[in-house]
């Protein structure tokens, strides 16, 4: 699988040439390959035979075969030798993919041997989730977007979660809660400061998302919330209170960059999610009122981007955002989702004009247009 | 047509050369990708069958040898390549393949398609999950592709789907679309291997208002490639035009997109000169692209190609797929 390499043709000369030169590359490779299966073979489960699989990893970390034969050679060395040698080959392993994620920052099989080489850790209570902690935060320096390191951060931050309550001397619950909600609350924090980075990177705003609920429960556990970190405290006092708070940051966003969908995306799930709106439903007309101040926003920045337009159109994601806010709160008056009654001539107006500006999508508008899909998508 | 419309060529025989190839390339490259060598030969084979080249191309013997040279016995599935251990990745691509030459998969014998039905199931994990090999890697991925090599092999039971399909919902996210675990953003390719597993399983009921997941697959074409990107704010890329339009097509919403678009984004990425499929125009080709460029155009519009018909479930060719046994709950 090759992606993003810029295709180069090669001369029938150039070719002879690489593969002249590949020669003695191939032949050590393939010695070495030999050599490891025999050493696998006769069960040869020692330092030298691991330092055998470092070096081939080192060249093709894809070779899950050669993983899983240095697991194996864990699995026997461990029952060998002292627990301290034990952890510290484990803790070796963790700075060797350090360096070859670095440089294969994509690749399954060395996040999940990273991932094993921990819970080995965990097994003889050497673990150091903080010092893990710090090196994803590393990676994702390098790239904010990494399917990977994401995914890996939130495995790391459940462990550091799941040793907090799992110390020898229980804690009480209020304590427990307040480690976990500190944990949580970082973790806010870096989705708020990668955010402020890049607006783009839906990646945090995803994580946002699964964080807001969470944060919001903790407190609730708490004998006095208010004590702890009183100005994160202060956004999450109620789902009213973090929802005024994230439209906020949104609306900057917006007017920074109107054609970012993360933006997009995220305040669609403010403005849908049962955790606000059900709470907002308690109040009489409060849902409403939301919905009507996020629809004057919106309009009033369509109405800055077509001044700013040659031909005068609508803003797409504005004009998505018009038609979902007007659905939503059509909605609220009729009291029902059927297509029918939310599409009003005003809405199917805004339909229209997105067949003209978002061509690719027509098919699904006219969809929409016959009532066959929902202009107000549900889960 | 305006003249200003040019009509993009499919390059048929250089693809097929670029496919049969692929063995002859004996780069450092090449021998660097043997642990990817059963899902080539799935990429490759699914490539020439769409596009009717299956059998003057590829000898069926050697297919099929190579195949059985890459059983492994201390586990009962298959590796990549000879020597290699088994894991689920390579044993549903040597499924996949042996099961387009021969519907009863009377090569594999009634021992061995038992232990690898029983090697498969051995990977489900007390959640549902499914664990790639026994070293503990956890993926919506695997949990398609065991469902897959099952229903092949004609050995899914609902002891085995009712966890699993629980554990792919509860990797939906707000955005109606699926991640690689509980609570992981949401990703195109992820999201085939969630919808392939309900599929798979009888289970597409459970996407009761499937709008906002088709609305979130049809965001994916951009302009001005009309290329399709695997998640929010990416660059498009040729492969999604399999993972997003087969996830459409199982959903019945290829029309949320501009299939006229697509297909010239994938005709783009054609090298017209050697052959082969890359993920961007002018990119480097490769086997896994070629394929997912051919699956994609089978899928909008097989018959202008003189291509078989793909299925998007299986991505193996419709008339394969039609001859064996769905599971229904
Ligand atoms: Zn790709």
């Amino acid at each position: 699988m090759q992606h993003g390499i810029k295709r180069v043709s090669l001369s029938a000369e150039a070719k002879r040439l690489k593969l002249e030169k590949d020669k003695s590359k191939i032949a050590h490779y393939k010695q070495l390959t030999e050599n490891i299966f025999s050493l696998r073979n006769l069960q040869t489960y020692t330092v030298e035979s691991l330092k055998e699989t470092t070096q081939i990893l080192q060249i093709n970390p894809e070779f899950y075969t050669m993983w899983n034969y240095r697991r194996e050679i864990f699995e026997h060395l461990k029952n060998n030798i002292p627990v301290e040698d034990y952890a510290q080959l484990m803790d070796n392993d963790l700075k060797m993919l350090m360096v070859i994620l670095k440089r294969f920052p994509k690749v399954y099989w060395i996040w999940n041997h990273r991932r094993w080489c921990l819970f080995e850790l965990v097994k003889i209570n050497r673990v150091d989730w903080q010092y893990e902690y710090a090196v994803v935060s590393k990676l994702l320096e390098l790239d904010s977007r990494n399917y990977h390191g994401w995914q890996y951060r939130r495995f790391v931050v459940q462990n550091m979660q799941i040793q907090a309550t799992t110390k020898a001397a229980p804690a009480s619950k209020n304590e427990e809660s307040l480690v976990v909600l500190g944990i949580n609350i970082e973790e806010f924090k870096y989705t708020t400061s990668k955010i402020n980075k890049n607006f783009s990177n839906f990646s945090a705003w995803h994580n946002r998302s699964t964080l807001i609920p969470k944060i919001y429960n903790l407190y609730l556990q708490l004998e006095a919330p208010s004590e702890k970190s009183p100005d994160v405290y202060d956004i999450f006092k109620s789902p009213r209170s973090i929802l005024t708070h994230e439209l906020e940051l949104i609306k900057t966003g917006m007017y920074m960059d109107s054609e970012d969908t993360s933006i997009w995306l995220y305040m669609w799930w403010l403005l849908t999610e049962k955790f606000f709106t059900d709470e907002l439903r308690k109040e009489d007309g409060a849902y409403l009122a939301v919905l009507e101040e996020q629809l004057a926003n919106v309009e009033e920045l369509n109405e800055l981007e077509k001044s700013d337009h040659i031909y005068h159109w609508d803003n797409c994601w504005c004009l998505k955002t018009i038609i979902l806010v007007k659905g939503l709160i059509q909605q609220e008056h009729v009291k029902t989702n059927k297509s029918s009654a939310l599409l009003t001539q005003d809405i199917k107006n805004h339909i229209q004009a997105l067949i003209e500006i978002d061509p690719l999508r027509k098919g699904k508008y006219l969809d929409q247009l016959e009532g066959k899909a929902s202009i107000i998508p549900i889960l | 047509m305006s003249e200003t419309e040019e009509v993009k060529a499919f390059y048929k025989e250089k693809h097929i050369a670029f496919v049969v190839d692929q063995d002859s390339h004996r780069s450092f490259e090449y021998w660097l990708s043997e642990h990817l060598r059963m899902n080539g030969l799935y990429w490759g084979v699914v490539s020439l069958v769409i596009m009717n080249a299956l059998e003057d191309a590829l000898p069926q013997n050697e297919v099929i040898d190579y195949i059985l040279s890459c059983w492994d016995e201390k586990t009962g599935g298959f590796g990549a390549f000879p020597k290699h251990d088994a894991h689920i990745l390579s044993t549903t691509s040597a499924l996949q393949v042996l099961k387009i030459y021969d519907n009863e998969l009377q090569v594999l014998g009634e021992e061995k398609k038992e232990q690898t039905a029983q090697f498969i199931k051995g990977l489900q994990l007390s959640d549902g999950s499914f664990q790639g090999d026994r070293f503990g890697e956890v993926d919506t991925r695997f949990i398609y592709t065991a469902m897959l090599s099952l229903s092949l092999l004609d050995e899914l039971t609902i002891e085995i789907t009712d966890p699993a399909i629980k554990f792919v919902m509860a990797c939906q996210n707000f955005d109606g679309a699926f991640g690689m675990l509980p609570g992981a953003e949401s990703h195109a390719a992820q999201v085939f291997t969630c919808i392939g597993a309900l599929a798979v399983t009888d289970n597409l009921h459970l996407l009761d208002d499937d709008t906002k997941l088709g609305n979130w697959l049809s965001e994916r074409q951009v302009l001005p490639s009309g290329g399709l990107n695997g998640r929010p704010e990416k660059l498009p890329d040729v492969c999604y035009s399999w993972w997003v339009l087969s996830s459409l097509a199982i959903l019945k919403k290829k029309h949320w997109i501009d299939l006229q678009k697509l297909e010239d984004f994938i005709l783009e990425c054609q090298d017209s000169k050697d052959g082969g499929i890359g993920d961007r125009p002018d990119n480097q080709t490769d086997i896994y692209h070629t394929c997912f460029g051919i699956a994609g155009l089978s899928l909008i519009d097989f018959e202008k190609y003189n291509f078989k018909e793909i299925d998007p479930i299986y991505c193996m060719p419709t008339e394969v797929t039609k001859k064996f046994r769905k599971w229904k709950k």
